[in-house]
């Protein structure tokens, strides 16, 4: 693929399409109503060096959630893009987030992936950092410039930027993008309607489900915002919810382009809510719980807000490598591309701070029934994302130029005609994938009109209710830069 | 905790667990998920007894406490059976091919009717040309009884720091 390809939003087709030779990456027609990507897309190491580089390099990232730091001192360490951090609270009690790299030699410095500390020191010639990044101590200082310049030069490297908002926190390895909520835009809101679920808050737990796929990211992200795969896919999920006497529906249920690549889907009937949505499986202690949950979260939050938040369940992608996932309880997943055909999943529980012992277990042991490599419905989507990879290299090269892409048609009529588009249909993974190609510059073809109106912003209620998406946007967010 | 002879013997209640009888049940219990037998592996379960995957980094939290990889009360064990014997159970059609070894057997502890015991496990896992090995240990609560022992808790505690590339837990770690 070529650097600068901007042609994303011409109207006319580009052509040749496909492959390494600077061809289009996504084949939009309006008139045909056929939406395709090209399988290079998630196999070509080039294309996923792109990736790494304009998009890992340039946008805000998801670190980790603030309340995985309840302490000061208390830090772990991950890698974003690749690059590896150290995220900590230092000993004022700040979120800061630096390159875990010691400033001489390049050393890993912190090689404990958590912990607590005062102090971090390199184990080569034992320069140590404070945890706010001051050079502490240089062993055989009188052999350097008597100089505090020199300390002051190999001050701990921090991430550029640095904001959270509610709880989570967000990088970004250039100065100069824009204000993360300005990058969240709608997605803020509902970041924030998750947040507002605990009257005490919201925490995560300790148990970080890691693995790894055998799939492009990309996959990972068409895969959540994909209700089409749902009965098919997870067919014995379907099963043995109704089993236990709860009927799953894909009726009227819908899927938002939040702008920026940014998706959302709204779920009403692929599950309960704890705490929330009862359902039969959750118990007649959890009845009698909801209940009272539901009137705790009128008297704090309104009637209208309090039925946003609680009674459809949402999947939220923030794009590049959040998925937040409300549903019958509450998982953050990070996406960490390691490789074209190879991604690093880590998924945190999120709970509400202060929750009864009885109702923890409830909603560990439920949502971990379904999502994560060893519920009875992640394993499905991986085993998808997995042969996807595996089968996308049959059309690959000269082989079958002509039918190297996968289509991502379904619903384009509906979306022309300017209806919202539903969760069953494949209109979040077109915005995705239109954001991408504009952020890693890869053409698009486009044939035809497309649809005047891109479509709400999320679900007509929230507009309809005024002010709560942009005042809720506002205020929550702390800028720590 | 009642008097041990050796290492090799507890007594629970006026019965005796030999390693012998815990390793009988641990090698059948392997045989059997191994030949995808999973109505029989069922049935070494009492009822109300559970299963655990905790995470990579676990550090002795309970399920009240932490996220898991497998947090399985009695109904979601039958569950997981019922829907690994279909096809539709599509991470596992076709089956993984495992095989188990099982070492290690220490006899930790008796309780009043339970025997507390931990085993080292290393599990191969071969599938669409991939190869994956899972080591860990189990830490079991066995009931004992006239029939012999069943599963009260059956945790696998993966050593492992993550799930390798492809090494999803679709199947009975």
């Amino acid at each position: 693929m070529k650097e600068g390809g901007g042609v994303m939003t011409q109207q006319t087709p580009v052509r040749p399409l496909g492959g390494a030779d600077g061809g289009a990456l996504i084949d939009e027609d309006w008139e045909a109503m056929r939406f395709r990507v090209h399988r290079s897309a998630y196999r070509d190491p080039g294309v996923f060096r792109d990736e790494i580089a304009k998009i890992w390099g340039h946008t805000w990232l998801y670190l980790g959630h603030e309340t995985e730091i309840p302490n000061a001192g208390d830090f772990k360490t991950r890698t974003l893009g690749g690059r590896p951090l150290i995220f900590c609270r230092d000993s004022a009690g700040e979120v800061k987030v630096f390159l875990n790299a010691c400033t001489h030699r390049g050393t890993i410095l912190c090689r404990h992936n958590e912990g607590n500390t005062k102090f971090f020191q390199c184990f080569y010639h034992a320069w140590a950092f404070s945890n706010s990044g001051d050079l502490a101590a240089l062993p055989g200082d009188e052999s350097y410039p008597d100089d505090p310049g020199f300390r002051e030069s190999m001050r701990l490297r921090q991430v550029p930027r640095l904001q959270i908002h509610e709880g989570f926190v967000f990088v970004a390895f250039d100065p100069d993008v824009p204000d993360l909520l300005t990058h969240l835009g709608p997605a803020a809101h509902y970041m924030s309607l998750t947040a507002k679920i605990g009257a005490h808050g919201m925490q995560t737990l300790p148990g970080v489900q890691l693995y790894s796929v055998k799939g492009n990211w990309k996959l990972a992200v068409e895969n959540a915002m994909d209700g089409y795969h749902f009965a098919p896919t997870h067919n014995t999920f379907v099963g043995y919810l109704r089993e236990t006497g709860f009927a799953v529906t894909d009726d009227d249920q819908y899927a938002y382009d939040l702008g920026g690549g940014h998706g959302l889907l709204v779920l009403t009937g692929h599950n309960g809510r704890i705490g929330m949505v009862w359902e039969p499986r959750f118990g007649d202690e959890e009845k009698a719980r909801t209940v009272a949950k539901r009137n705790e979260m009128i008297a704090r939050l309104g009637p209208e807000l309090a039925a946003e938040i609680a009674d459809a369940s949402r999947i939220l992608f923030v794009f590049p490598n959040l998925l937040l996932f409300d549903l019958e309880a509450l998982t953050i997943r990070q996406l960490e591309p390691v490789a074209a055909d190879r991604t690093d999943v880590r998924a945190w529980q999120f709970v509400e701070t202060g929750e009864p012992e009885s109702v923890r277990a409830l909603r560990i042991k439920t949502m971990v029934s379904f999502v994560g490599p060893g519920g009875l419905a992640t394993p499905d989507d991986i085993e998808a994302y997995e042969a996807v990879q595996r089968g996308i290299v049959a059309t690959a090269d000269s082989a079958d130029p002509a039918h190297d892409w996968s289509d991502m048609s379904r619903g384009m009529a509906n979306e022309k005609q300017g209806n919202q588009g539903r969760s069953i249909d494949e209109g979040a993974m077109r915005s995705f994938w239109r954001h991408w190609a504009d952020r890693v510059g890869a053409a698009t073809a486009v044939a035809g009109d497309p649809p005047a109106d891109p479509g709400a912003p999320g679900p007509s209620a929230v507009l309809a209710a005024g002010s709560a998406a942009t005042s809720d946007a506002a205020a929550p967010t702390s800028g720590k830069e | 905790m009642s008097a041990t002879t050796s290492g090799a013997v507890l007594n629970v209640g006026a019965r005796e667990v030999t390693r012998a009888d815990v390793e009988d049940f641990l090698y059948r219990e392997a045989q059997l998920l191994d030949e995808w037998r999973l109505d029989e592996w069922f049935t070494m379960f009492e009822p109300d007894g559970r299963m655990e995957v905790p995470t990579t980094d676990w550090a002795g939290w309970d399920a009240t406490t932490a996220g898991f990889f497998v947090c399985d009360d009695y109904d979601l064990i039958r569950a997981r059976v019922k829907r690994l014997k279909s096809r539709k159970a599509h991470a596992e059609n076709p089956h993984s091919r495992t095989h188990r070894m099982v070492s290690n057997v220490i006899l930790l502890e008796a309780g009043a009717e339970t025997v507390w015991i931990s085993a080292n496990f290393l599990i191969h896992r071969y599938r669409d040309g991939g190869a994956y090995p899972y080591v860990g240990r189990y830490e079991h609560v066995l009931k004992v009884d006239d029939d012999g022992l069943r599963f009260r808790v059956r945790r696998s505690i993966p050593v492992m720091e993550s799930m390798d590339p492809g090494a999803r837990l679709s199947f009975i770690l």
